[in-house]
């Protein structure tokens, strides 16, 4: 499925059309179009399986697609083995060559390219700088931490100035604390240098920090593919919904057609929304949690006015999450949560509890509507 | 630890000990009869003497004997380096159906008894011309070293992980230069533990060896066994006095290069 | 659906294995053929007189007898030894280690005929005897069974100790931990944990020796003499000294026959257990 994008495909950087890839009987790229700029960062995000590493390997040319082109710079390097592709990789497990130095291991890509030894040298050596690893060029790798070994990693792939540079997962290893630092490092190298990139990863936070744009990928298709706060706050489809943030998820049926206005009844009440469905149609109503407002029942009117789609529940949980609370609500479907996101100030306004009875209001605006699951 | 448990790792360490007087004695027997002084095999010899050492330079077939050995097993263990390594790639990486089986196939020589294999080899090669002893000797101790090669690379090669094959490629080596760039120095203690065996096996082999003599060309063991069976004394033990320094100092180089436990790893 | 493509890289096993069907599996097939098979078309004419003669069943009782009491020897020196490497450190352990590694690197005709030396009449094995009061006076073990076995066991050992070593590594210290947690005697984990679990070592070395023992030439050669006859220097003889192909070639096959037999029988006992563990 292709989504359309920002960029006319013919001014992208990287233009990968129609992958296919099957292995034995089961499909695991169904026809993917992945069109990115230079300079971008892009982010395949996806659950495992959906096919981002299998894309990510074959753009680097370690595996070759049963359909479909890959071109560069304006270049088709589909058949070109990946020695010539000029596309840097930063592998999961680092892949650092266990019977070098940190230097050699930077140096390797450059000895490959016969530059000349001074040529090497310096470039090591403002690459060992720019990953701030500088004072361990001679330890052997096999003696560096994660974080450490994940640093020599980027320098290496970096160090050969590839046109692309892809990393599959690699902070997946990294307590949280040092991935966050190491995300922000990343961005800013790769913004420095101007090296366009395609970073892969499950976790949705990971992604939409860093990304300029974040293809999101199930089952070998990409379902959307969008900025980032684009894809938080218009899902395109309700994988895209349930894989990226929390949401309340309430079943209905249209009722009244008026123009791009639907009138939609749920079992807890009807509400108002625009989209294109056809009167009696299956709908999944959802709304972010944190464009919901609460108030003590009959108070919302008055409390929250633009939020004119309002229900009356009942508080089933309560998570603490420090600077702000969710509240969870009975709902009909134990498969369809109802959520609720509020700040820990307006949580000690408000005290909910459980049992409590609270009305739950959003605006109309902040709805989103897709069809029901077959 | 309670009395029973301290009695029986006791035991053990006796048996241990005495293990290894059992297994060193033969060899600590004959260095000390090989310097002895008279032509029997007594210990205590009379008194001590180097005539025996002194005598092996001019032995005849010894020399060239030990050259033909030298040569055959040199050759016979890098052709099947070669061979054996290219195969193990295949194995773990190719996709082959009846991997175990074909493994089995490859390790076999070292199973069945050489005796037959060196028969087999015998007529086989009658009926198909190759008449000459040295090739068939070459021919036969491949066979002999290869399964010590794909045992240990084999097993090597499975630990290994081609990831960084791909992170080579990546950084602009071709598959085969990026192997060699790469797989090669991770796996040279394997490569190092097998050739040793290998190379030792084939200085050693007698039962399939023994079909290919002829009047030139004859093995070490073949040249040592007759010794024993025409003109026995002490001179074969400083014969095999000298291959147990040799084995020594191999198994010295063996231990600063990879250790002596992956040398054990069987 | 797509047809299963050959990966190149499988391709890189064609020399080695062209070389052995070649060079190795052909002509076995071709002994064994050409063993049933005469100008006259197929025939068990050399194996039914090979049966039906008395002393070539005597051949293969001394075989099996020898090989077994082999086997046994070694297991029961190998398994302790195995464990008394297995919790060795330090220079122990170098010296276990040496013992055991330098033998099987010296090669199997300086031991056996250092063999020869130690089991003569005047030779160590005596002198020990002899001093220890187990013997009243020297004795010769030479051209004796007893001395065979010793002998063959000497050779054979670390073939034993190094596959049970090799699994004892392998084993998870806190597999008997636990079973100390559960209330179990050392006795019993020893019986029930440590040992089954070492089963599979103990299987790869017995089937090692009891092949290499059914098919020794060089040290029954040097260390029993001609009276006494198994199965490989009956090969061995026919060929080499008596010129008898015919008997030769039937020899050969009982021998590759029961050393297959050997081998396939301890890898399927190895896989039963492997399906068990």
């Amino acid at each position: 499925m292709t989504t359309r994008t920002n960029m006319a495909e013919h001014t992208a950087f990287l233009n990968v059309v129609g992958a296919f890839k099957a292995f034995g009987e089961s499909a695991v790229l169904k026809g993917v179009d992945l069109a990115v700029g230079q300079g971008e960062f892009v982010s395949l995000l996806g659950p495992s399986g959906c096919g981002k590493t299998t894309l990510l390997r074959m753009v680097a040319g370690l595996l070759a697609a049963d359909r479909g082109t890959v071109a560069l710079a304006g270049k088709d390097i589909t058949t070109l083995p990946p020695h010539r592709r000029d596309v840097g990789v930063v592998f999961q497990s680092y892949a650092l060559f266990p019977h070098l130095t940190v230097a050699e291991n930077v140096a390797f890509g450059l000895h490959a390219r016969r530059a000349d030894k001074a040529e090497i040298d310096r470039t090591v050596r403002r690459f060992l700088e720019l990953v701030h690893i500088s004072e361990m060029a001679d330890r052997s790798v096999r003696a560096l931490s994660g974080g450490q070994q994940q640093r020599v990693a980027v320098a290496r792939a970096l160090a050969v100035q590839p046109k692309l540079l892809l990393l599959d997962e690699p902070f997946s290893a990294l307590d949280r604390k040092l991935r966050e630092t190491m995300q922000i490092e990343l961005r800013r190298l790769l913004r420095e240098l101007g090296t366009t990139a395609i970073f892969v990863t499950h976790d949705q936070d990971e992604a939409l920090t860093m990304s300029d744009r974040i293809a999101v990928m199930n089952q070998g298709v990409i379902e959307q593919f969008a900025d980032p706060a684009t894809l938080y706050r218009a899902p395109a489809t309700r994988f895209a919904l349930d894989f990226v943030g929390l949401s309340t998820r309430i079943a209905g049926r249209v009722s009244t057609v008026s123009g791009e206005t639907l009138k939609i009844e749920t079992p807890m009440g009807s509400v108002q929304a625009s989209g294109a469905f056809r009167s009696g149609a299956q709908v999944l109503v959802a709304v972010r949690p944190e464009r919901v407002r609460l108030a003590r029942p009959g108070q919302s009117a008055e409390a929250s006015p633009a939020e004119s789609n309002r229900l009356s529940l009942k508080v089933r949980d309560l998570v603490f999450q420090g600077a702000r609370m969710l509240v969870y609500f009975d709902s009909p479907d134990p498969m369809l949560p109802i959520i609720a996101e509020v700040s820990d100030g307006e949580a000690v306004r408000l005290a909910p509890e459980a049992g409590m009875t609270l009305d739950f209001s959003w605006s109309p605006d902040a709805t989103l509507l897709y069809p029901a699951q077959s | 630890m309670t009395p029973i448990e301290r009695l029986s790792n006791a035991m053990v360490a006796v048996l241990a000990a005495f293990a290894v007087i059992f297994l060193l004695t033969p060899l600590l027997v004959t260095v000390a009869v090989s310097f002895g002084s008279s032509t029997v095999f007594t210990l205590p010899p009379p008194s001590w003497s180097l005539r025996w050492y002194l005598a092996l330079p001019s032995t005849s077939g010894l020399l060239s004997s030990l050259w033909t050995s030298v040569q055959i097993a040199v050759l016979s263990t890098v052709v099947s380096l070669i061979l054996g390594t290219l195969c193990a790639i295949a194995l773990v990486r190719g996709h082959l159906p009846g991997r175990e089986a074909i493994t089995t196939f490859l390790v076999s020589p070292l199973m069945l008894p050489g005796l037959v294999i060196g028969i087999a080899m015998l007529q086989a090669f009658k009926a198909a011309g190759i008449h000459g002893a040295w090739t068939s000797l070459l021919m036969a101790h491949v066979v002999i070293s290869m399964p010590y090669v794909v045992r240990t690379v084999l097993g090597a090669m499975t630990l290994f992980d081609f990831t960084l094959i791909d992170a080579a490629r990546t950084l602009g080596y071709s598959y085969s230069k990026a192997l060699i760039k790469v797989m090669v120095p991770a796996l040279a203690p394997a490569f190092l533990t097998s050739g040793m065996f290998a190379f030792l096996a084939s200085m050693d082999n007698y039962p399939i060896s023994i079909f290919f003599t002829d009047a030139w060309t004859k093995t070490l063991p073949i040249q040592m066994l007759q010794y024993v069976e025409e003109s026995p004394d002490p001179r074969i033990a400083a014969i095999s006095a000298g291959l147990i320094v040799l084995a020594v100092i191999v198994l010295i180089i063996g231990d600063r290069l990879v250790g002596l436990k992956k040398l054990a790893d069987f | 659906m797509m047809a299963r493509r050959l990966d190149p890289v499988a391709l890189l096993a064609a020399p080695a294995l062209l070389y052995l069907l070649i060079v190795y599996a052909a002509p076995i097939l071709y002994l064994l053929a050409r063993s049933l098979h005469t100008d006259a078309g197929w025939a068990f004419d050399a194996y039914t007189s090979f049966f039906a003669d008395d002393f070539n069943w005597k051949v293969i009782g001394n075989t099996l007898r020898i090989a077994l009491l082999v086997t046994l020897l070694c297991l029961a020196i190998g398994y302790p030894v195995a464990l008394a490497l297995a919790r060795a450190k330090g220079w122990a352990q170098v010296i276990l280690l040496a013992a055991i590694i330098l033998p099987l690197s010296v090669g199997v005709v300086v031991k056996a005929f250092a063999w020869q030396i130690v089991l003569r009449r005047d030779g160590v094995v005596s002198q020990v005897l002899v001093g220890l009061g187990i013997w009243d006076e020297p004795q010769r073990l030479l051209f004796t069974e007893a001395g065979l076995v010793l002998g063959a066991a000497n050779v054979f050992l670390p073939f034993m100790i190094l596959p049970i070593y090799s699994v004892i590594r392998q084993i998870d210290p806190r597999l008997t931990e636990a079973g100390a947690t559960l209330g179990a005697s050392p006795w019993y984990r020893f019986t029930r944990v440590s040992l089954p679990l070492t089963l599979p070592g103990i299987v790869a070395g017995m089937a090692f020796v009891l092949s290499m023992s059914v098919s020794m030439f060089v040290i029954p050669s040097l260390l029993i003499g001609d009276r006494f006859q198994t199965l490989a220097t009956l090969t061995g003889r026919s060929f080499l000294l008596m010129r008898n192909e015919q008997l030769g070639s039937t020899t050969a096959v009982v021998l590759l026959v029961l050393a297959v037999g050997i081998v396939v029988g301890s890898s399927l006992l190895a896989r039963r257990l492997g399906r068990h563990t």
